[in-house]
């Protein structure tokens, strides 16, 4: 296989719609802001056809000169319309293969592939990076192969085909679970924000006053229809998020093949991918509101591999939702290096005091706006006080630390709860802080910082214990014992 | 238990570099509040305008070329151990960082017209997730530190 080849036609189009679709904001933006004569019209139809049939003809262009062969153990890509650019990126580099399907692939048969390589740094955008958008099943099942008999593995464990293989399959989320994932997730939240941009955004075009007259013949009061519509509207944007994270995550599967996990999931979008377990480089626990008291969690892995573009390949979610009792059941066997049942240590009282006033200092302004501008009314603002002591005290119950064989486990909360569990020698660099009145208090924040993706991740706890900062301080330090005291 | 600071000291003349970097942007500062006198006595806007833009500058100045600065030189620790790099710094939060030398993937060292000008450069330090920096040592100091960091720092047989 070591002559040029293209991808598959299907390729083109699918490039140029995803160049359309980067330029629907700007172009709503010009229709929106632009169309005030009505002269011109007929120039705003003929630009937009031309810019259509523009990004065609380039996304055919780039078809034609994108070209890959495998030589000399390295994948050769050829590309580029005006600057022609070359990118060789040799197997033995090459982290991981990621294969995804999204509707048209599927129609044709075809995948897309993209080539996951260490990166040695970020220094550009896409580096050390590529992807093949529409080759056939076939072609990368050999560039597959290539890769494996490079790394000289004896057997092929992976077939593309979806034949039965010998694997561990380490979960499967069931259908319920799936219900659960999806109607309790963050995605309801900007399918109505955007639903309710759009509302604005037209504005002038929906004749809203024609529509609530005629239906207020119907409706004796206004009041009444506006709650309905508002609460079908949120309803809809519900199902909405709903239907897309089920899409999304349909048939999630997490297989241990070898030395790697492989994840697959997507119903019209099949998406796979491949994270060896050597470049995990910590595991974060995380709950969010909804889920937490119901004792639902969902788990994530940073992975070292991934480019700067593509976060979801650095921050890769392998248990969506189960019972947080499960998780050790369900990780230890396979992730051995992490264990997950350890005794988290709390913050010391004393710092509740300075979690409260964070959050105080957080609402203060907008109490204060709010008695000002708004004043009978405004004086209710100040409820916001209990709610954020509420918070606080969450925020505060939350924070928390442990160390154990070798591993740091930090615990906060943002806005959903997360736990990350690190191994000592995973930890790119351990900080601890301390401010004017933490020091009073004998209070610091310490922070751990994992690589993930191009860049890092990791966990800060404010207002631990100094003490106990000063505990992992020398847990971290790998200088030995008494010698660091010099 | 209580850690021990770390020893080393940058140098003083960063002291002096930073006094004039800040005396150089505290400029814009007075440009401006010049430029709200001038409007004073082109448009007749109150007097508390001008005592206040005068003011600020004064204090921005005063923060900023002789206060932090010092602060922040008296606090600067560094101490490149066998095995670590250890950073103290921050003028009222206090930050202590550890860095392993096996994490260590480069070493920089870099210098701007004004530090070069004093026989200083900047040390950087990056490991896979984060960049730190050590500002203003000493020129030859920060060459001997790049080598033996560079020297310290070995490639730790896993992945990242």
């Amino acid at each position: 296989m070591s002559e040029s080849k293209r991808l598959h036609p299907v390729a083109a189009v699918v490039n140029a719609l995803r160049q359309l679709k980067e330029m629907i904001i700007p172009f709503l933006i010009f229709v929106v802001f632009g169309s005030r004569g009505t002269n011109w019209d007929l120039f705003y139809l003929f630009g937009s056809i031309g810019v259509v049939v523009l990004v065609l003809v380039y996304g055919v262009l780039a078809w034609y000169r994108f070209t890959y062969r495998i030589e000399q153990g390295e994948l050769r890509i050829e590309y580029g319309v005006i600057v022609r650019k070359k990118r060789y990126i040799p197997f033995d580099r090459i982290q991981s293969l990621d294969l995804s399907e999204g509707i048209l692939q599927r129609l044709f048969g075809l995948v897309k592939v993209k080539v996951e390589t260490a990166g040695s740094g970020g220094m550009g955008l896409q580096d050390g990076e590529a992807v093949l958008t529409a080759i056939s099943k076939q072609d990368a099942k050999e560039i597959h192969e290539y890769l494996v008999s490079i790394k000289k593995k004896e057997v092929l464990e992976e077939d593309l085909n979806e034949q039965e293989i010998k694997e561990d399959l380490l979960y499967k989320m069931s259908p319920g679970e799936l219900l659960l994932l999806a109607s309790t997730s963050g995605g309801v939240g900007v399918v109505i924000s955007a639903v309710m941009a759009f509302v604005f955004q037209f504005e002038e075009f929906i004749p809203y006053e024609q529509i609530f007259d005629g239906v207020e013949h119907f409706v004796q009061s206004g009041v009444i229809f506006v709650s309905i519509v508002v609460f079908i509207g949120f309803l809809l944007a519900w199902l909405i998020a709903l239907l897309g994270t089920m899409l999304k995550y349909a048939h999630f599967t997490v297989r241990r093949v070898d030395q790697d996990l492989v994840i697959t999931r997507g119903l019209l979008e099949k998406r796979q991918f491949t994270i060896p377990l050597k470049r995990i480089q910590a595991v974060r626990i995380s709950e969010n509101l909804i889920r937490q008291p119901l004792g639902f969690a969902s788990a994530y892995v940073e992975s070292a591999g991934g480019s700067a573009l593509d976060q979801e390949s650095s921050k890769v979610i392998i248990l969506p939702i189960v019972k947080k009792s499960k998780i050790p059941g369900l990780l230890e066997p396979h992730l051995t290096d992490y264990h997950f049942r350890v005794d988290v240590s709390p913050a010391p009282a004393r710092a509740y005091r300075r979690y409260l006033l964070r959050g105080w200092l957080f609402v203060l302004p907008v109490i204060i706006a709010a008695i000002w501008f708004l004043r009978p009314w405004g004086y209710s603002a100040l409820v916001l006080l209990a709610i954020s002591a509420l918070w606080s005290y969450l925020v505060y119950k939350d924070a928390g630390w442990s160390l154990d064989q070798g591993m740091l486990t930090l615990r906060y909360r943002n806005i959903v709860k997360n736990t990350v569990y690190m191994r000592k020698n995973k930890v790119q660099s351990f900080s601890v802080k301390e401010g004017l009145f933490q020091r009073k208090k004998k209070l610091a924040t310490v922070e751990a910082i994992v690589k993930s993706g191009h860049g890092g991740a990791g966990g800060k706890v404010v207002d631990l214990e100094k003490q106990h900062a000063g505990l992992i301080y020398q847990w971290y330090s790998h200088e030995e014992k008494g010698k660091s005291a010099e | 238990m209580t850690i021990s600071e770390p020893q080393k000291r940058i140098s003083e003349r960063a002291l002096t570099v930073w006094k004039i970097a800040a005396g150089l942007h505290s400029l814009v500062v007075w440009v401006i509040a010049g430029g709200l006198v001038a409007l004073k006595i082109l448009f007749d806007f109150p007097y508390w305008v001008i005592a206040a833009a005068l003011g600020a500058a004064a204090l921005y100045s005063y923060l900023f070329i002789f206060l932090l600065p010092k602060m922040r030189w008296k606090r600067w620790r560094y101490e490149v151990r066998e095995q670590e790099i250890e950073l103290q710094y921050g003028v009222f939060i206090v930050k202590r960082t550890l860095i392993p030398m096996i994490r260590v993937q480069h070493v920089d060292t870099q210098q701007g017209p004004l530090l070069r000008k004093y026989h200083l450069s900047t040390v950087t330090i990056s490991t896979a997730a984060t960049v730190h920096e050590i500002p203003a040592l000493d020129m030859e100091e920060a060459e001997h530190l790049r080598t033996s960091i560079s020297r310290l720092a070995r490639v730790a047989d896993e992945d990242v």
